[in-house]
């Protein structure tokens, strides 16, 4: 398991609660209980706060999945 | 150097523990991984917000939910990074559905607002938690503030809340970006939020609650903004200056603009996710803004906390007087004795707003006096410590000690002391007591109390003022009980004096703070609001009645309060409360005194009397059976009538002789 993947877990086991919570590569929000559009903007206020990055409009909701989310923060980590 | 070696030693050997606690809970055994992830905890004063909440799902998973909601709550105080607040919300979201916390009061809170509150009201409970309240939290739909407070039909109002917040910002306010007549423009804005706020009153028990404007930072006037009176900047602070002078006492004002200035404009207003979400408060401010609108909340339920306790040798000096001598401490010049009189000077200004101040040091008692009398830098004087406990002995015993000459609940005190272990003592020994962690450097003492935010109050009265004398002269008066020969002649020798009056608009305030917030001597703890006092006071189907109290060492000012109804020749006494600062000196037989014989003058012969149990108010239960009331009923919840025949005899009272008004 990738360093990011496991940060991402961590925040997002904080948001909602839950410490059985298992983040693949392939898991989308409406996999996660309590996901909403109000638990994303939190999650993804972590994310930034984190990381240390900032999204555009785009990218805020622009991925997929948790792989998608993970690839553009490789990028954004790369970027510097 | 071994300082440091030993710190690495010691956090190596913490995270060999963590890992294993993590590893014992993977694999289920729960009991273990607490075990573990306390021991980790029990390393540090105050552990960081990760373990805490370890621990704190540890105890839920074990249903030991006491326990749980305590850990939650010392995240609140270890953090303000708003992932560990989510996180802790998130867990007191759920815990409560299985339990309610342990606490000094709860409180039903509805939430409306002009932007996204869903943080704000989810974080409010945690951060209530911390200080005794549980707030059970009801949000109105997005910004819907105005819908909420208007329809007497509102889901908002149909939550029945006690508490209603106003959580709204900048962007809500109806003024122009440039005004030719700026006062008018200020002054109806002012009057919509006003005729808001009586809307609202009108549903919420105990009143409103009102976040001001937070300036934004960006002006377009510039340097000029606040000296254009007609910019929208200029009207913006002339509203919030408005909004603080309207509030009086039904409102209580969460001033936010002094919180974003605080935090930091810039970062307070993150653009980015209000354009995304609608958050108008930047989303790592909104643990502080929670943190600030409970303590606020907390007040206007009562729980203010009365009195500061002072530890002595390296809080108000620095150095140990027994050993280093009068000459040898650090206190004025430069550096950090600087710091310790800045300390004092801001303790002091605490002192002048209300705070009581009591002393609790380990030390020799004529060195620890000596210092206040002699050393020319101190600021604090003998004068300006209600209770000087200096002795040998523990500083829970000292605490409780204090509470007690004062006439205050152990859970009014709040302890301010250098020594960590000290204060884990009094954390573990005496849990209701407050305690300040002082940092490590003196510089950062005034910080950390001007942070404390429990002794925000409602409002800042003459009582409150000279509430420090009075609870000296108390003080002196609990020496004068010891030595008199008996109780009567202690009474007499107080030689007590009251005006018994009905309500009047100047009073009413007091009143009103009283009623709002009376726990122990207080027989039906009905917290009427102002609105309902005035009613009663010009009402003709009621006597009302406030009793102001002073003796030869103090005016106590006005200390007692009284409504009854009349009907059908009898006066039932619908409130009785007194504050806690006089039990025990018959200000309530001087009262019922005075009420029996104005009963008379009314043509009633009967006076009746409820007494409705609360977890506060056990002193009282059989207080109309001490002044000659017969039972008429109880009911199973522990709710007795009383009642009591003039025409048998009246009510005297010899102790306190009642002066004309």
């Amino acid at each position: 398991m990738s360093e990011i993947h496991e940060r991402l877990q961590q925040i997002a086991r904080s948001v909602f609660y839950d410490d059985s919570l298992v983040l693949t590569e392939s898991t989308k929000a409406a996999d996660v209980a309590g996901w909403d559009s109000l638990a994303h903007v939190n999650f993804m206020y972590g994310v930034e706060n984190e990381f240390g990055v900032q999204f555009s409009e785009a990218e805020f909701l622009g991925f997929e999945d948790v792989g998608g989310l993970e690839r553009l923060l490789e990028e954004k980590l790369a970027q510097g | 150097m071994r300082e440091s070696t030993t710190k690495s030693k010691e956090s190596a050997s913490t995270t060999a523990v963590l890992d294993a606690a993590g590893r014992a809970e993977c694999e289920g055994h729960v009991e273990r991984a607490l075990e573990l992830y306390v021991e980790a905890a029990a390393s540090v004063e105050l552990p960081p917000a990760d373990l805490c909440l370890k621990i704190a799902r540890c105890h839920d998973r074990l249903a030991s939910y006491d326990q749980a909601f305590e850990w939650l709550a010392r995240v609140v105080d270890v953090s303000d990074s708003f992932l560990h607040w989510s996180a802790a919300a998130a867990a007191l979201g759920r815990l409560t559905m299985r339990a309610r916390p342990p606490a000094r009061t709860s409180c039903r809170v509805a939430v409306t607002g002009s932007y996204t509150t869903s943080q704000l009201a989810s974080m409010l409970p945690l951060a209530g938690l911390r200080l005794g309240v549980d707030l059970s939290v009801h949000e109105g739909l997005y910004a819907q503030y105005q819908q909420d407070l208007i329809d007497p039909s509102s889901a908002l109002y149909a939550s029945d809340p006690k508490l209603i917040l106003i959580a709204v910002h900048e962007g809500a306010l109806q003024l122009p970006s440039f005004s030719e007549t700026p006062e008018a423009e200020v002054a109806r804005e002012l009057r919509r939020w006003t005729e808001l706020w009586e809307r609202a009153s009108s549903h919420a028990g105990a009143g409103v609650v009102q976040h001001t404007f937070a300036l934004r930072p960006d002006a377009p006037l510039g340097h000029l903004s606040g000296g254009v009176p007609g910019s929208r900047y200029a009207m913006t602070e002339a509203l919030n200056r408005e909004l603080h002078r309207a509030a009086g006492e039904s409102v209580a004002i969460v001033d936010c603009d002094r919180l974003a200035a605080d935090f930091g404009r810039l970062r307070w207003f993150d653009d980015r996710y209000w354009f995304r979400s609608k958050q108008a408060v930047a989303l790592e401010a909104v643990p502080m803004l929670a943190r600030h609108t409970a303590a606020v909340m907390a007040a206007r339920l009562g729980l203010a906390r009365k009195c500061l306790v002072l530890d002595l040798d390296n809080t108000l000096w620095g150095g140990v007087v027994g050993e280093d001598g009068l000459e040898g401490i650090a206190l004025g010049g430069e550096g950090a004795g600087e710091a310790f009189v800045a300390f004092q000077e801001y303790i002091l200004e605490l002192k002048e707003r209300g705070v009581i101040l009591a002393v609790a040091s380990k030390n020799n008692e004529a060195d620890a006096r000596e210092v206040f009398e002699r050393h020319p830098e101190m600021r604090l004087r003998l004068d300006d410590i209600s209770v000087f406990e200096v002795n040998w002995e523990d500083k829970p015993a000292s605490l409780r000690r204090i509470a007690e000459t004062l006439g205050i609940g152990v859970d009014a005190l709040v302890l301010a002391d250098d020594n960590p272990a000290e204060r884990q003592l009094v954390r573990r020994l005496l849990p209701e007591v407050d305690v300040i962690a002082l940092p490590q450097e003196p510089a950062g003492y005034r910080r950390a109390l001007s942070q404390y935010l429990g002794f925000e109050s409602v409002a800042i009265t003459a009582e409150d003022r000279s509430r420090s004398v009075q609870y000296r002269a108390r003080a002196a008066a609990a020496e004068l009980r010891s030595s008199a020969a008996d109780i009567e002649s202690f009474y007499r020798d107080l030689r007590m004096q009251a005006i018994v009056a009905p309500f009047d608009e100047l009073r009413l305030p007091r009143i009103a703070q009283l009623v709002g917030k009376t726990n122990q001597f207080n027989l039906t703890t009905r917290r009427h609001g102002i609105a309902e006092l005035r009613s009663f006071m010009t009402s003709d189907s009621h006597v009302t009645r406030h009793l102001e109290l002073s003796d030869r060492l103090a005016n106590h000012g006005l200390v007692a309060v009284l409504i009854g109804t009349v009907e059908d020749g009898v006066v039932d006494i619908d409130t009785f409360l007194m504050s806690c600062r006089v039990i025990g000196r018959t200000v309530e037989a001087r009262m019922l005194a005075h009420l029996g014989a104005e009963a008379e003058q009314l043509g009633c012969h009967t006076l009746q009397g409820t007494y409705v149990p609360t977890a506060k108010n056990q002193i009282v239960s059989d207080l109309y059976e001490r002044l000659g009331f017969r039972q008429i009923d109880a009911d199973g919840d522990g709710v007795t009538r009383w009642e009591y025949d003039l025409r048998v005899r009246p009510i005297v009272n010899d102790f306190i002789e009642e002066l004309r008004a």
